[in-house]
């Protein structure tokens, strides 16, 4: 981010923007930033929260206003997460499946699916499902044929755009109803409670296990769910 | 909340294990219109761009246009970092991409007018001189769009 506000204003273009990581920001010392705390992948703190996202663009646009920089300006306010105890309970129950890899994952997703249409529902028929060419019944297929084999899957870039998939379909089902969410709560459900999650964990043990193919494994697992990677394995 | 310091000790140590000296000669432009005159663009290094278009591969430094009228449920993300929250985008486009809220400033005339065209990149796997062309190049479709000013959004 920092790179880019630099390159445009060299070019002529003005900028300003949202900092997440604060040290980054000042080492590389772009013309105008504004430091926020919200966790990564919220940079503008709420969803849903139109007021607060004003307040958030508003201190960031009045870095224009300052006759010379670069400008590294920390926000003053906190996004504060959702407490657990307030955010809606999830509405699938999990249970460790048995069988084969597809028998367990075609049974996790007949039980997911219906949350996921309904929270369809709730976003207007707005997904981040669709970075694949194939449907979810079908990447799930092709997760349990290859974990079944024990093998790698053969095309990495079908790969790593159904992976993003998968997740987003869970994530998306296990916040199918209105209300905020806890999102530690959820990655964790995801990563600790569900067929996917430890089959994603499976994959990533045998993409480490690969001489030539271990440098995929980093963008399977989080760094958070790699701490405990040992409970998820079957 | 979360600052760095409240962050794993190997969250921190991947955030923060490079050493990333400051881009340099130094640069400062001037905006030349007061806010509500400008005319802006957003770009973000999420990841995003619209459904059917090439995916962001592992580290990539091309960038995606995203035109300004684009509904919310044609933009997608395929950002290869598995280390961010993507959630809260799921519920609520603006949070990362505050196309929304731009054009509700738009309606109070707090800002002159929009771009015809957004950009993202993708942030992730790359030293900040790798982003240098497809910065230049964007830089000149904004000049031909006459857009003022930028609005960055990390993710």
């Amino acid at each position: 981010m920092s790179a880019l506000g630099y390159y445009l204003e060299r070019a002529g273009i003005a900028t300003t923007g949202i900092s997440l990581v604060r040290e980054h920001t000042a080492q590389l010392q772009p013309p105008r930033s504004l430091w926020v705390s919200f966790p990564l992948g919220r940079p503008l703190g709420i969803p849903n929260d139109a007021e607060f996202q004003h307040a958030v663009i508003k201190a960031a646009l009045e870095l224009f206003e300052e006759a010379s920089g670069p400008v590294l300006r920390d926000y003053p306010i906190d996004a504060p997460e959702v407490a657990i105890e307030s955010a809606p309970a999830c509405p699938v129950n999990f249970q460790r499946q048995s069988g084969s890899w597809q028998d367990r994952l075609a049974s996790e997703l007949a039980l997911i699916s219906p949350w996921y249409e309904i929270g369809l529902d709730k976003r207007a028929g707005r997904t981040l499902v669709g970075a694949s060419t194939s449907h979810i019944h079908e990447i799930l297929q092709r997760f349990g044929e290859d974990l079944d084999a024990h093998r790698i899957p053969a095309d990495l870039k079908w790969f790593k755009a159904s992976i993003e998939d998968a997740k987003t379909y869970y994530l998306e089902a296990l916040s199918a109803e209105p209300g905020q969410y806890n999102a530690r709560q959820l990655y964790r459900k995801l990563w600790h409670e569900t067929e996917l999650g430890r089959a994603l964990g499976l994959f990533h043990a045998m993409f480490m296990d690969h001489p030539q193919r271990a440098g995929f494994a980093r963008i399977l697992l989080p760094r958070d769910a790699l701490r405990r990677i040992d409970d998820t394995l079957s | 909340m979360v600052r760095l310091s409240d962050l794993p000790h190997d969250e921190q140590a991947h955030l923060t294990g490079k050493a990333l000296p400051p881009l340099r000669p130094p640069v400062w432009t001037t905006p030349i219109e007061p806010l509500k005159n400008m005319r802006l663009a957003l770009i973000t290094t999420a990841g995003l761009h619209l459904r059917g278009d090439p995916l962001f591969e592992f580290a990539d430094g091309t960038y995606r246009p995203i035109p300004n009228n684009t509904a919310p449920g044609d933009i997608i993300m395929s950002h290869s970092s598995v280390n961010f929250d993507r959630t809260g985008f799921s519920e609520d486009i603006n949070l990362v991409f505050p196309v929304d809220r731009f054009r509700e400033l738009l309606d109070q005339g707090m800002v002159g007018s929009l771009a015809d065209f957004h950009y993202s990149f993708m942030g992730a796997g790359l030293e900040p001189q790798a982003f240098e062309k497809g910065a230049a190049q964007v830089a000149g479709l904004l000049k031909q769009d006459q857009v003022d000013a930028v609005f960055l959004t990390p993710v």
